[in-house]
């Protein structure tokens, strides 16, 4: 779960992880659901990433210029 | 008894003074050293001539000797200025005489003339024999081999205090015209006579207790009058120069040969002036040359801080650029894995669907009305399935369904 702090790629690995067990059929139908709402925090979390380092790289190129 | 010739003292000088000039009537050129050399008020010069055995220890002739004043008044100066030596005790000559006798003063020698080239001679060969010595015991060059100090501007001086050649190498160093500064000390000596040799002597052993002090040494006498620089030609002087550790410097005011202290000297200049003059000449360029560093590291710094920052705005032009394509990246990277969740959990759905639906088939395929319809019966004995032959006997009643209805029969006969 993405409740430690974890980093971007941290993050990444673990998305890669669970995607590729779904597409090989590691995983059951019980665990299936766990382990989709945990991707689906994971992409946000990888996502806001994004958005924030965005944001704060504008500000960034803004102030130098 | 035969009478006796007798004769006054006077008249037997008398008869030696006729034999003399009958037998040595000519002028003679005598090899001979000096000794005892004094000129009273009048102008004449009176003195002795001595030689020496081999070993220079002992006497082995003497004579007297006068200049009168109308001779010595042109000789000595002639002699003076012609050896760079004064006319006095200890040095050797080549001098005119004319053998005199004087009843009540005996047995003297006129100077008619002197040959100032002989005594060079001698001179020069002392010299190179102080000088062969040195260089024999490696202590010639020591001197020059030193380097003299980037700038040398502690200055101990060896001169004499009352003579103007200090004052003139003062005045020289501190009205430089780039207002460079020194810090000159007099170490006193006797620049003349016989005392040069241990009181230059002493004065550099004074330099020495407080070496630390001091960047070169500079021994000058003042110019003027041609006088004596015997005390210059010593082997005991020349020694201490060559082996003091600061560079010595010279400038004893004599324009012919250089003395022995001159050839063992790090640097030998004729005047105090020029002595002075070297100082700064070396200090100005040291000045000239920092001057010249300091501007080059200026203008490297400068070339250097704006290569810098021509290198700082490439790069931060490239930054814009470099993150968005980064940015993107990232964003393609989380879609797509965000698509493959998607479409990966959709294909695990459907395919537990089919799995379902293979089960569901299965599992129809195998119910009882399926059977029927397909022709097989199920024969039931009082409600229940009869898998099992032995579960009948003769007599039983039982029943038989069918996909449609069913029949009630008698069991007539059980074969096994």
């Amino acid at each position: 779960m993405a409740t430690k702090k974890k980093t971007y790629e941290e993050a990444m690995r673990r998305l890669e992880e669970i995607v590729k067990k779904v597409e090989t059929d590691g995983l059951d139908i019980d665990s299936l659901g766990e382990h989709l709402k945990e991707a689906k925090e994971l992409i946000k979390f990888c996502r806001d990433k994004l958005y924030k380092a965005d944001a704060e790289i504008k500000k960034m190129l803004e102030e130098t210029e | 008894m035969q009478e006796k010739q007798v004769i006054s003292l006077y008249e037997l000088n008398s008869l030696v003074k006729q034999a003399l000039r009958y037998h040595l009537p000519d002028t003679y050129w005598v090899q001979a050293e000096l000794s005892d050399v004094r000129s009273n008020y009048s102008g004449h010069c009176y003195l002795e001539f001595v030689q020496k055995d081999v070993s220079g220890n002992n006497l082995i002739a003497k004579a007297r000797g006068t200049i009168w004043s109308n001779i010595y008044k042109l000789l000595k100066p002639y002699f003076e200025q012609e050896t760079g030596r004064a006319f006095t005790s200890g040095i050797k000559v080549l001098v005119k005489v004319s053998v005199e006798f004087h009843e009540l003063y005996g047995y003297s020698l006129t100077v008619l003339d002197i040959d100032p080239s002989y005594t060079v001679g001698d001179m020069i060969r002392k010299r190179r024999e102080i000088l062969r010595r040195l260089e024999e015991e490696g202590i010639l060059d020591m001197n020059k081999e030193l380097m003299l100090s980037m700038n040398p501007q502690r200055v101990a001086v060896i001169s004499s205090a009352t003579a103007a050649g200090y004052g003139d190498f003062c005045n020289q160093l501190q009205n430089n015209p780039y207002g460079l500064v020194f810090y000159p000390k007099l170490f006193p000596a006797i620049m003349q006579g016989d005392r040069v040799e241990e009181t230059i002597i002493m004065a550099l052993n004074n330099i020495y207790e407080e070496i630390d002090f001091w960047d070169v040494v500079v021994i000058i006498r003042g110019g003027g009058a041609t006088s004596d620089l015997t005390g210059f030609d010593s082997y005991e002087l020349a020694a201490n120069c060559a082996q003091f550790p600061l560079p010595v410097i010279t400038g004893i005011g004599h324009e012919r040969d250089d003395t022995v202290i001159d050839s063992v000297a790090h640097t030998r200049v004729k005047t105090p002036t020029a002595a002075a003059e070297y100082l700064i000449a070396h200090l100005y360029d040291i000045a000239l040359k920092l001057e010249d560093y300091a501007a080059r590291m200026v203008d490297k710094v400068e070339l250097r801080m704006h290569r810098e920052k021509e290198r700082i705005s490439r790069l931060s032009e490239r930054i814009p650029m470099g993150t968005k394509t980064c940015l993107q990246a990232g964003y393609y990277r989380v879609d797509r894995i965000h698509q493959r969740l998607g479409m990966a959990v959709q294909n695990k759905l459907m395919k537990e669907n089919h799995r379902l639906e293979l089960l569901q088939q299965h599992v129809k395929a195998a119910s009882p009305e399926h059977l029927l319809k397909r022709g097989y019966s199920i024969t039931l004995l009082n409600g229940k399935s009869v898998s099992d032959i032995s579960q009948l006997k003769q007599g039983d009643i039982v029943t038989t369904c069918y996909a449609r209805g069913e029949t009630k029969s008698v069991i007539i006969e059980i074969k096994k």
